[in-house]
């Protein structure tokens, strides 16, 4: 059988991925906590993201804007282009994609640092040090990257409406503060809030991943790139595994 | 250590740019959804809801005014809408506005609209229910204008025919291009002008004749205007009554005597009956003429021998000399009056 050996590996990978889990939550609560590597993997997460995650934003909004626009005249809604757009940046494409990113920059990132951490012993020197290696190192990160991505979801979704805005008044011409409450008029908390929430969630898979990875990696330096890509391959997956979730619950809770 | 608080900085500024814009996005939501600031309640009972639900916008006129709030089901056929209305409308709803179910645009989201109605009536307060105006469904628009479309096919064939019918006929025809048909029309026109002119002058005078019964004058006039006249009528068919009362009464006397001779005659009494039937009596009657005949001739010239006499002379001169004497009296009284 050759599925039996995958699927071996598999299972295996999954239990260790969950016991990777558990053991966050588990120090998670404990005392100390590392505030000060807190706030510096904030900024290196969130602030440093910025500027990639916005452009990737603003070109999402304008594109998707003139894409949408051939089709919008064609069925005589043209002046319904703001509301669509920006339904589907706030609802959907504004999280997704940042969250694509951020595992695309920030997944890579922490996986290959473990990782090569891992690799050249510096993990296993802390321990000897008396520092918590993965309190230091892991809680850190995946909680500024819990706490950042969503954050950056927030300002990737006005990014991208910018965008939009730009993309509508290309062809035609619409005043921001009509195009603005266009939107917010559609827009409901069902809306907003599903959407805020789940970029927890993508948040989290990101940083867990990223540092299950890294943190478990093996064989030498080319086991570091191999972390640093599993996690961006595992992580994307697991983005759009959560967003599938993520509507199925909205939608048996009737918020959509 | 200057770096860290600078990467501190811009992490917050970071954050706070966020969460401002996560704030501002929820209000404006909340806002529209008239969860902030002072809202009432207004219900309005529909039998159909048309698709409403929950949060959907309540127009005053058109204006965004507030949402719904609830929509729950009374009875099988009332649907109980209940309304959140930015209180500011207060002082604008009355109690007789009409609510109706209607579309943003032609396939947009349902929409309750508030339509006020021009007759004065009490400002409309909280939970009051107002008239809900059943609005036209456009399933039910639909099914009309199909049979509209049936009715409009039959009148449409019905319509061919006339017309076939109308090309076909040649009298119709004929009628239309008979140049004369105008000519007369236009005589026939002055005629009835004419007489119309005519008909206005006989009215004038007929009105004149009713201004002269009117004021009296004529004997229509004095008939109907005077009362004199009136009375004296009265008297003369008053006496006309009594004068036809007597006659009455004569004629019965009459009948009465002639009743009377009847049954003598029948009866064969009475000096009538006699004279009629005895012809003895009618003998003796003619013998009686005739002796009284002689008589009176034998009594003449006893006269006559009397007014010879010489003692009957002078009265009888007397007598003839009066005579002569009045006739002469009467002759000159004639004269003096003339």
């Amino acid at each position: 059988m050759l599925l039996a050996p995958n699927l071996k590996l598999f299972l295996i990978e999954v239990g260790d991925l969950s016991r990777f889990v558990g053991h966050f939550f588990q120090q998670w609560f404990k005392p100390r906590y590392e505030v000060a590597e807190f706030f510096r993997q904030c900024y290196v997460i969130g602030y440093k993201s910025l500027p990639l995650i916005g452009l990737t934003a603003f070109i999402m909004g304008l594109v998707i804007t003139m894409q949408l626009r051939p089709s919008m005249v064609e069925y005589g809604v043209e002046s319904q282009l703001p509301v669509i757009v920006g339904i589907a940046i706030i609802r959907e494409i504004g999280p997704v994609i940042t969250a694509l990113i951020f595992a695309g920059k920030i997944g890579s990132s922490i996986g290959a640092e473990l990782g090569s951490m891992r690799v050249t012993e510096q993990i296993d020197a802390m321990e000897v040090s008396g520092t918590n290696p993965f309190k230091y190192l892991v809680v850190t990160r995946v909680f500024a990257s819990v706490l950042m991505l969503p954050v950056l979801v927030l300002l990737g979704d006005a990014i991208s409406l910018y965008g939009s805005y730009l993309g509508v008044n290309i062809r035609s011409t619409t005043s921001s503060y009509l195009f603005w409450t266009q939107i917010v008029n559609v827009l409901s908390f069902s809306d907003v809030l599903p959407a805020f929430v789940k970029s927890f969630f993508f948040g989290f898979a990101v940083g867990i991943i990223g540092c299950y990875k890294g943190y478990n990696s093996k064989k030498g330096t080319e086991g570091v790139g191999r972390s640093a890509n599993s996690s961006v391959v595992l992580s994307s997956i697991m983005i759009f595994v959560i967003d599938l979730l993520a509507v199925q619950i909205t939608d048996l809770l009737g918020l959509n | 250590m200057e770096k860290k608080t600078i990467d501190n900085i811009k992490l917050g500024i970071f954050v706070s740019a966020g969460l401002l814009f996560l704030v501002v996005l929820l209000y404006m939501i909340g806002k529209n959804m008239s969860l902030f600031g002072d809202t009432y309640v207004l219900k309005a009972r529909f039998e159909n809801a048309q698709g409403l639900v929950v949060g959907n916008n309540v127009r005053y006129s058109g204006i965004q005014s507030g949402t719904v709030k609830e929509i729950k089901i009374m009875n099988d056929t009332t649907i109980e809408v209940t309304l959140l209305v930015e209180k500011k409308m207060m002082a604008i709803i009355r109690k007789n506005a009409v609510v109706s179910i209607g579309t943003e645009g032609l396939v947009g989201n349902k929409v309750v609209n508030i339509i006020p109605r021009r007759k004065q009536a009490p400002l409309a307060e909280e939970g009051d229910i107002l008239f809900a105006k059943r609005s036209v469904d456009a399933d039910e628009m639909l099914q009309t204008l199909s049979q509209t479309n049936n009715d409009v096919a039959v009148i449409a064939a019905d319509l061919k025919i006339t017309i076939q019918r109308i090309n076909t006929s040649n009298a119709l025809w004929n009628l239309l291009n008979d140049k004369s048909i105008p000519e007369n029309f236009r005589v026939s026109v002055a005629n009835i002008l004419a007489a119309t002119g005519n008909a206005g002058k006989l009215v004038n005078n007929l009105n004149d004749i009713v201004m002269d019964i009117k004021n009296g004058k004529g004997s229509a006039g004095a008939i109907l205007r005077d009362s004199s006249f009136a009375k004296n009528l009265n008297e003369a068919i008053l006496k006309i009554k009594s004068v036809g009362d007597n006659v009455d009464s004569l004629s019965h006397e009459i009948s009465l005597v002639v009743a009377g001779v009847r049954q003598d005659i029948n009866s064969g009494r009475g000096p009538v009956n006699a004279l009629l039937k005895d012809s003895a009596i009618v003998i003796k009657l003619n013998t009686s003429l005739s002796n009284i005949e002689k008589g009176t001739d034998g009594f003449n010239q006893n006269m006559e021998a009397l007014k010879h006499n010489f003692l009957f002379r002078g009265y009888f001169r007397k007598l003839e000399k009066e005579k002569e004497n009045e006739l002469k009296r009467q002759a000159k009284a004639k004269a003096e009056k003339n």
